[in-house]
Parts: structure tokens; C-alpha cells; sequence
């Protein structure tokens, strides 16, 4: 459930509450009302029963003034007590109908009344006017003390009956009164402890989330982008955080990458200030010989045999030269993909041979031993770029083997592929370098021990070899010499 | 061990008026260059690496000692940090030979008494080679 959600039902259920405390306290200070309404009902109802009660003694001693007196006077009050009679006794019905036994007692009470009148007082009174000492008879005395009395009675208790309905009612006003003073404390209290609690679950909700946030946005400001948030929370708290993280998340991979891309943008920058040092270095050596000798032959007297010595070796370093900027243009050529072939139908056999005399002479350390079967290895290739690719095998097997040592040549028709194996006895290749090996300017430990080069050789061997639809690897380890082997497909067609 | 040539290694039969070069690079063309330039009148001894060099140095005691940067096994710096404890100035001259023009400030500082950056005219070799023995 989202969070505005939670705080909407939230205010729904406390507005619920609150307005049904109210209710509920409205409702007893009603019923406290009607309690005292009530009441003074049973007042009016007890005040019309005295007014009755006196109209009817107004008649009873009228009747009996005149009676006892026969003077006119007295039948007066009586005459107008018979006049407002059947008004009070209407009225005092209509007072008496909120409570049907009171309104039973007072028609009672009321027909009593009208009885007497009708069929005792008005009679009475007829025969009085012409006969007072008949109407003053025993009979007629005690027939009216027990009627009246009767009456008497009947109003006594109807007014004792009031009475209790009046104390009832006061009591239950009392209870009403008391029972809406507690409700509205009680009322008061629990809105008072729901809308704290409201203010808590807020708090809780929204302001610790949102400050949590921030304090985590700081850090996250102040460079730790590893701060993360605790996941969860309702809705949208739950979508912050969750969006916070992502956000953090993002922020720690770009740096990572960034990073990575300045080490990156680092390492090449190493690596070119390292390739003009090579490539100055390996540049630098045979342009030393050619001028070198070049001025020798210049400005001194040379005998004939040791010009000849001389021209030989400014040609040969003048070659190196030329092979070096070649490796350089085909690293540039492999770069752009533009490394051009021109393939025909040769012996491997033959251009392995032709490379082993080539490098036989090199070095006094080395011995270079080939095997070479007498029949021709058929191979459809670019026998120049093919002579270099054994040609960077052979000066690598002596130049990493400083101590000298044999060098094994062997060259065979495998199945269907030609495969040619150089092997030495040299310093090796350690295992955490060989991954590298065949990387362009890569020359492991090279630097450090001297061992001149250009970290060219081998990616263009393999890229050359890889062109003519071949494989080119090496085995090795640290100290145990190297085997750098390459295999051909084989010519449909022998030379 | 030694590669050129084996009977001019300097030794108690040697005369003590001929002085000894040790010439310290692993490409044989610039080896034989420097022995062309320097010309008659010297005991040439050779070192292919910088251990051969160390070796030669501290039995021969050189009056010359020609020494390239780039040697394999041990480099320039490190054959000279090893002999001039051993080998005073005095006694024996280094001339550091190098494929980086701006190596000179720190051999200069290692203990070279001169430095010639590759490619070199043999005349610079020559006046150099001139100078630091003048000195002695």
C-alpha cells in the first residue's frame, strides 16, 4: 500500500473516530435533554393535576356551602368550577399522554370526576334548590365523602405515580449528564492519544525515511559511493530508496568505469612513450652501423677485403632498418585491417630451409638444428610474409636464449595441415605472461634483460599466419625454453 | 667468454703500456665499429652482457670501460653501480653509450666520465675517447 494511501486512511480512520466520539457525546447530552424535558414535563403533568385537584374542591365546596347554607353565594365557585372543568380535565388528559399508565389513570381520574359531577354533584345540587334538608341527608353525605374521597385517592396516587416518573427522570439526567461528562473526557483523551499517534506514525513514515535519505545523500555527495540505503518501506518510501540505490548504483559503476577508462587512457599513454623508446632504440642501433661505417669507409684509408666487411654489414643493418619500418607499417596495416597477400603454391620445406641458413651464421652461441622431411610441403601462401613469420620465430628462439644453446627446427605434414615447430632451450615465457604474448608492443621481461625488440614480431607473425587460414601457439614455462609452433593448411595440389 | 679476440685478454704478460678498452654491447657490428674507430694502440676486450661486463671489469681493471645502456641480463646502470665502488675514476674511464639522447644526466651521475648518444660520428668517439684518457 502506497504511503499517501497509508496517511489517507490514516486521517480517514482518525476523522471516524473523532466524529463518532462526537456522536456518540451528542447523543448523551440528547438523551440528557430529553432526561430533562422529561422532568419538567412530569412537573407541568403534576402542576395540572394540583390545578384539577383544586377545581375539584372548588366544586365539592361550593356543592357544600350550598347545600349546608343554601345561599346563592356559594353555588358561585361551583357554576364556574363546572365551567372550566371540562377544560382542565382536557388539558390534564393531554398532559398525562406521554406515559400511557398515567394517561390510563388520569381518563380514570377524569371520568371519576365527571361522574361525580353528572351523576352526583348536579342532581344533588337540583334537589338542594328545592329540597335542601333531603340533599343534606346521611346517605347523600356519606355517598359524597366516598366519592370524593374516591377521587382524592385516585389523585394521590396519579400524583405519587408522577412523582416517581419526575425522580426517575432526574436520576436518568443525572446518568445522562454524568455518562456524557465521561464520554466527552474519554472522547478528548483517545483523540488527543490518536492524533499523538498519528504525528508518531508520520514521523515515522515520512520525516525518518526522507532524513535518511539525505544524511545517505550527503555521504553519497561527500564521495562514498558505496552508501546504500536499507531496502523496504511503504510505497513511495519503498520507490525512494529503491531509486536512491539505483541512483548510487549507477553513480559507483560510472566511477568504475571512468576509472577504468583513465587506467586504460594511463596504460596507452604508457605504452606509446614506451613504443618511441623502442622504436627509437631498435632504430637507433643499426643507423649507429651504417653511419658509422659509412664514415669510416668516408674518411679513411680502408683496405680493399675489410671495405668489402664493412659494405656488408652497412647493407645488413640497412636491411634491419627497412624489416624494422616494415614491422611498424604492417602493425599499422594489421590496426586497419590491410594486411595484403600474394599467395602462391610454395614448399614450406624450402622457406623454412632458406631461413635457417639465413640465421645459421648469426650467433656463435646458437646452433640452429633443423628437420626437414626430403619431400615438399605443399602450401598455397605468401612465401615472403611466410619467411618472415619463420624468419621472427628463428631470431626469437636466439635472442631469448642469451646463454646460446640449440635451437630445433622441424617442419611436417601433420594429417591435413603443415606444421612447423621451433623449439629452444632459452629463458621461457612465464605463465602469467603468456596470455600477453601475442599482444602488439608486448615484450614481457625483454626490457629489463636487454633483449632488443619491437613486441611486433609475433602479433604479426600470428595475424599472417591467422591469414592464411592457419593457427599459430607456443608452449612454454619460466626457464625451460619455448616452443613456438605453427601449422598450414596443406595445398590441394603439390608444387 | 670473451669474444675478440681471446689472445689480446690482458693479463701479467700483457705490457703495461698498452691500455686496455672493455667494450660492453650486445650487437657485434657496433662492438666491431668501435674497435675499427678507435683504432691500433689498445688491448680491446669485449662483454656481450652486462654479468660478462661486470666480470671483465673487476679482473681487468680497464683504463677505458665503453658501455651500452640496453645490455641484456644486467643493464648499463646496473654494471655501473656494480664497478665504480671497485674501479675508481682514476683508474678506470667509462664512456656510457646509449640509443636515448637523454640518458646522459644520470650516467653522468652514475659514475660515466662521458656518454655518446647512438647514432654516433666515429669523430665523436674518437675526441671523447681522447679526452677521458688525456685526463689520466
Amino acid at each position: 500500500m502506497s504511503l499517501s494511501a497509508r496517511m489517507i486512511a490514516a486521517s480517514v480512520i482518525l476523522a471516524v473516530l473523532v466524529a463518532g466520539g462526537f456522536g456518540v457525546l451528542i447523543s448523551a447530552m440528547s438523551a440528557l435533554d430529553d432526561a430533562k424535558q422529561r422532568e419538567a414535563h412530569s412537573k407541568d403533568v403534576a402542576v395540572a393535576a394540583l390545578a384539577l385537584e383544586k377545581l375539584f374542591g372548588d366544586l365539592v365546596t361550593g356543592e357544600r356551602g350550598f347545600i349546608l347554607t343554601g345561599e346563592q353565594r356559594f353555588l358561585q365557585p361551583w357554576t364556574e368550577a363546572r365551567k372550566e372543568l371540562d377544560r382542565r380535565v382536557l388539558e390534564f388528559e393531554q398532559l398525562s399522554a406521554a406515559n400511557p399508565e398515567q394517561l390510563q389513570r388520569a381518563r380514570q381520574l377524569s371520568a371519576a370526576i365527571r361522574d361525580y359531577v353528572l351523576f352526583y354533584s348536579e342532581p344533588l345540587i337540583e334537589v338542594a334548590r328545592t329540597n335542601r334538608a333531603a340533599a343534606r341527608g346521611e346517605v347523600a353525605e356519606a355517598e359524597s365523602k366516598r366519592l370524593t374521597d374516591e377521587i382524592r385517592r385516585r389523585f394521590d396516587t396519579f400524583r405519587s405515580e408522577e412523582d416517581a416518573l419526575a425522580a426517575a427522570s432526574a436520576s436518568s439526567a443525572d446518568r445522562q449528564s454524568d455518562r456524557a461528562i465521561g464520554l466527552a473526557v474519554t472522547g478528548l483523551v483517545v483523540c488527543a492519544v490518536l492524533i499523538v499517534l498519528f504525528g508518531v506514525y508520520l514521523a515515522r513514515s515520512t520525516a525518518r525515511p526522507v532524513r535518511a535519505v539525505a544524511t545517505a545523500a550527503s555521504r553519497l555527495a561527500a564521495g562514498d559511493l558505496s552508501t546504500r540505503l536499507s531496502r523496504g518501506g511503504p510505497g513511495e518510501v519503498g520507490e525512494l530508496t529503491a531509486a536512491f540505490n539505483r541512483m548510487a548504483e549507477e553513480l559507483e559503476l560510472s566511477r568504475a568505469e571512468l576509472e577504468s577508462q583513465n587506467e586504460q587512457l594511463r596504460q596507452s599513454e604508457r605504452r606509446k612513450s614506451e613504443l618511441v623508446r623502442i622504436v627509437s632504440h631498435e632504430l637507433r642501433t643499426p643507423l649507429a652501423s651504417v653511419l658509422g661505417f659509412t664514415s669510416v669507409l668516408l674518411d679513411r684509408d680502408v683496405p680493399p677485403e675489410e671495405q668489402r666487411h664493412y659494405l656488408d654489414i652497412v647493407n645488413s643493418q640497412a636491411r634491419r632498418l627497412s624489416s624494422l619500418l616494415n614491422d611498424f607499417l604492417d602493425a599499422e596495416r594489421l590496426e586497419e585491417g590491410e594486411l595484403e597477400l600474394s599467395p602462391k603454391l610454395i614448399d614450406m620445406g624450402a622457406v623454412v630451409a632458406e631461413q635457417v641458413q639465413l640465421y645459421k651464421g648469426q650467433s656463435a652461441k646458437h646452433m640452429l638444428d633443423a628437420a626437414l622431411p626430403p619431400t615438399p610441403l605443399p602450401v598455397h601462401g605468401d612465401p615472403n610474409r611466410l619467411a618472415q613469420v619463420i624468419g621472427n620465430l628463428l631470431s626469437n628462439a636466439i635472442k631469448y636464449s642469451p646463454d646460446g644453446g640449440t635451437v630445433h627446427i622441424e617442419a611436417e605434414q601433420v594429417d591435413s595441415v603443415i606444421r612447423v615447430s621451433v623449439r629452444d632451450q632459452g629463458l621461457g615465457i612465464p605463465e602469467e605472461l603468456q596470455q600477453r604474448v601475442f599482444a602488439k608492443f608486448f615484450r614481457g621481461d625483454a626490457d629489463v634483460s636487454g633483449i632488443p625488440g619491437t613486441g611486433l614480431g609475433l602479433t604479426i607473425a600470428r595475424s599472417v599466419v591467422e591469414a592464411h587460414g592457419g593457427r599459430m601457439n607456443f608452449e612454454s614455462a619460466r626457464g625451460q625454453g619455448s616452443v613456438f609452433w605453427l601449422e598450414l593448411p596443406i595445398a590441394a595440389n603439390g608444387p | 667468454m670473451l669474444a675478440w679476440p681471446a689472445a689480446n685478454l690482458s693479463g701479467p704478460t700483457v705490457e703495461r703500456s698498452a691500455k686496455t678498452i672493455l667494450i660492453c654491447e650486445d650487437d657485434q657490428h657496433l662492438r666491431q665499429l668501435i674497435r675499427v674507430v678507435i683504432g691500433e694502440g689498445f688491448q680491446f676486450v669485449e662483454a656481450h652482457d652486462g654479468d660478462e661486463a661486470v666480470e671483465l671489469a673487476l679482473a681487468l681493471r680497464p683504463q677505458l670501460i665503453i658501455l651500452d645502456l640496453m645490455l641484456p641480463k644486467r643493464s648499463g646502470s646496473e654494471v655501473l653501480a656494480a664497478i665504480r665502488p671497485e674501479l675508481s675514476r682514476d683508474d678506470t674511464h667509462v664512456i656510457v653509450v646509449s640509443a636515448w639522447p637523454d640518458a646522459d644526466a644520470a650516467a653522468l651521475e652514475a659514475g660515466a666520465d662521458g656518454f655518446l648518444p647512438k647514432p654516433f660520428e666515429p669523430e665523436e668517439l674518437m675526441t671523447l675517447v681522447s679526452t677521458v684518457l688525456g685526463q689520466s
